[in-house]
């Protein structure tokens, strides 16, 4: 019982934001009066709008998580994350679209396959490129990522440029008929994943992995085959980026090259970025921030003086600049500056308001407990 | 001479002569006829300069300041809209009849336009974010897409043909009884130049070495007495300049389209990391060996194809090959030479 208490009294915040976002649907449906359940089948209404922002939120979050872990918490940069987000999307619409083997069957096959063969692609591509270091490294696994990207985009058999579209899923998930259970689906699975990620990072295997990111040749001298180790992350976020990229297909119930695009690499390391590099929640902050901004601006108008002003237009522009500014403001990303500034004040108030010297807390050390 | 020349580095030549004897002689011997020949040849150089114009400024941006400049397509960009706009501006076409002093113009302008963009961004936005690199990848990023968003609104999402003729661009010479079009040489011609100039300038000119030696090690510089982020805002606006000369150089056969910035980026940074990071001559040779490797494999698609088996031809089909061309250039090189032809070893 007494840890129990614990562990709700140091995440009574994460538990507070779960607690909300399990009720979200049915207080959506409450305030605008619509039914979170849809009508006669179809998405209709406010509810059912916001579930459908949602879920994509969560599995951007989930794909800049899995990001995280390799360029957060194991300092290797890659640039070729959307290989797993578009093949763990390829492979999953293969499946439940050409294999003939009917939705429900065809899905947890191809969630197993998926699983299987963006892992083994992971650990070969680790396996040839993680002795390559910093650039070198990034630009090999870009490589790779846009040969994949290429290739499909002429690929006739599955559907060139346009992609093809799926016309069955599992009918107890199916986002438009029963989006519900498809919002509690994804949202399980993304807290799945950031507890797995939380748990893999507090565990000795974490520390190492930690250790390599603050210096590699450091770890390898202890004794760890910090090779391993690399390989681990990457496979592993590999997996869980394949898994973002099912998600999105079966919640588009479409799939095409642009999965694949250099874009889906950019995103999740731009939410991270700006969320936090190496913090748990940097990373959904990260994925809530830009696409919720994305698609509620994008739009919207307003009207100043006469002149209605559409943001949709220029939404790019004010997306650049605030990048411009949120890395000149917020210098370790949003949650790492917030808890730096938090031991800063902590450390301020127990030693006494009349010494100046306060010791500046190291960013990275802060930043990846919280 | 031949002594400075270390084993690696000697292995690296070898190795480029050898790829380079290959892929010639490949397409040597699958090309219809010395016409054909001579147009992979030309055209292979033809795209290789092209990509040397972005790479350049990358590299020796990347070399000194290790910042992995997003926004070096942007610039290529701009310039080339730069030079359409004084190119195609009323008021010069009238004082200024003459096609080719007016190209000179404006790819003058297009530089200088370049070069002030890039003190701005260095001065203004990168100097806050040299202890932090990973920020500088958002930063330039940021910049790339907000310049993006302004030419779209100066010029149109559409972009821009050439229309205006000018001499350069419409002569016309014969090899091997193919004719090619002049603007081919001449823009082969202004990279083979700039390659040289550039070389001169880091060899033998005192701020070259400056350069060099802050390559290496710039504390140790800074050390010496020398402003080194002085050099740095000089190395940038010189880089950020050379892209938009290249857009100016390029604008006349590619036109000016928002996205040309980004088509090129990919393939431009691919050039500077097979060649070596910091190695300015390892992106010259990157640059020629890509263009060449793309031109052979398309020539060799096109006429031997449709000898291949099914398998290869549903899964990868010919016309994809050069498209793949650059990036499995790299992953090859890679696999072999972790720091690139001419970079440094660790």
């Amino acid at each position: 019982m007494h840890n129990w208490q614990r562990t709700l009294r140091t995440n009574w915040l994460y538990s507070l934001i779960l607690i909300f976002l399990i009720a979200f649907p049915f207080l959506v449906g409450w305030l605008t009066d619509s039914s979170p359940f849809g009508a006669r089948g179809r998405p209709v209404g406010q509810s059912t709008f916001w579930q459908a922002l949602l879920i994509e939120t969560f599995i951007l979050a989930i794909l800049a998580m899995s990001y995280n872990l390799m360029f957060g918490f194991t300092g290797v940069i890659s640039f070729g994350h959307a290989l797993f987000f578009g093949l763990g999307g390829y492979i999953m619409a293969i499946f439940l679209e050409k294999a003939s083997l009917g939705p429900d069957s065809g899905m947890i096959v191809g969630l197993v396959a998926g699983l299987i063969i963006t892992g083994i692609l992971g650990f070969v591509i680790g396996l040839v490129s993680l002795r390559l270091r910093g650039v070198y490294f990034a630009m090999f696994t870009l490589a790779i990522a846009e040969m994949f990207y290429i290739l499909f985009l002429r690929l006739p058999a599955t559907g060139s440029e346009d992609g093809f579209s799926i016309a069955q899923v599992p009918e107890w998930l199916n986002p438009t008929r029963s989006r519900l259970s498809y919002y509690y689906v994804t949202l399980l699975l993304l807290v799945l994943t950031f507890l797995l990620l939380r748990r893999l990072i507090s565990s000795p295997t974490g520390a190492v992995l930690l250790a390599i990111r603050e210096n590699e040749s450091r770890a390898q001298t202890i004794g760890y085959n910090t090779l391993t180790f690399k390989l681990l992350a990457i496979t592993l976020a590999g997996m869980l980026a394949a898994l973002a990229g099912m998600l999105s297909v079966i919640l588009n119930k479409k799939v095409g090259p642009e999965m694949l695009a250099v874009s889906y690499t950019v995103d999740p390391l731009l939410m991270t970025i700006i969320g936090g590099i190496g913090t748990f929640s940097g990373p959904v902050i990260g994925a809530a921030g830009l696409h919720l901004s994305d698609r509620l601006l994008r739009d919207s108008q307003f009207t100043i003086g006469g002149t209605v002003v559409k943001i949709g237009e220029s939404w790019p522009l004010i997306l650049g600049i605030s990048f411009i500014v949120v890395v000149l403001i917020f210098p370790h990303g949003v949650v790492g500056t917030w808890a730096q500034w938090r031991t800063r004040r902590q450390m301020k108030a127990a030693s006494g308001a009349g010494r100046s010297a306060v010791p500046q807390p190291k960013a990275e050390g802060s930043s990846s407990t919280t | 001479m031949q002594g400075i020349l270390s084993a690696s580095r000697r292995t690296s030549l070898i190795a480029v002569v050898v790829i380079t004897a290959v892929f010639l002689g490949f397409s040597l011997l699958t090309a219809r006829d010395l016409g054909s020949f001579g147009i992979t040849l030309i055209s292979g150089l033809f795209q290789g300069m092209l990509l040397f114009l972005v790479a350049s400024g990358l590299s020796i941006i990347f070399g000194l300041m290790d910042v992995l400049n997003f926004a070096q397509g942007t610039y290529f960009m701009i310039g080339a809209y730069i030079a359409y706009t004084i190119h195609h501006a009323p008021l010069l076409i009238q004082a200024v009849p003459d096609g080719n002093l007016r190209f000179v113009i404006a790819a003058l302008g297009a530089t200088a336009g370049g070069a002030v963009l890039g003190v701005i961004l260095e001065r203004g936005l990168l100097r806050p974010l040299y202890s932090r690199p990973i920020f500088q990848i958002v930063m330039t990023f940021g910049v790339a897409t907000v310049l993006t968003e302004i030419a779209k609104y100066i010029w149109g999402t559409t972009g821009q043909t050439w229309r205006e003729p000018f001499g350069f661009r419409q002569g016309v010479f014969e090899v091997f009884g193919q004719n090619f079009s002049t603007y081919r040489l001449f823009v082969i011609a202004i990279g083979l130049i700039l390659i040289v100039a550039i070389a001169l300038l880091l060899r033998r000119t005192r701020i070259g070495i400056i350069i060099r030696a802050g390559v290496e090690d710039s504390q140790m510089v800074e050390a010496l007495g020398i402003n080194v982020r002085m050099v740095f805002t000089l190395v940038f606006t010189l880089g950020c300049a050379i892209a938009a000369f290249g857009g100016a150089i390029a604008a006349p056969f590619l036109g000016a389209t928002p996205s040309m910035g980004s088509e090129f980026l990919l393939a431009s940074i691919a050039v500077v990391v097979l060649g070596g990071l910091g190695s300015y001559e390892g992106t010259a040779i990157g640059s020629l060996l890509v263009g060449l490797a793309v031109a052979a494999v398309a020539q060799f698609g096109a006429t031997q194809g449709q000898f291949m088996s099914e398998f290869v031809k549903t899964f990868i089909p010919p016309t994809v090959w050069p498209a793949l061309m650059p990036m499995a250039l790299l992953i090859a090189i890679l696999l072999v030479r972790p720091s690139g032809l001419f970079g440094k070893q660790e």
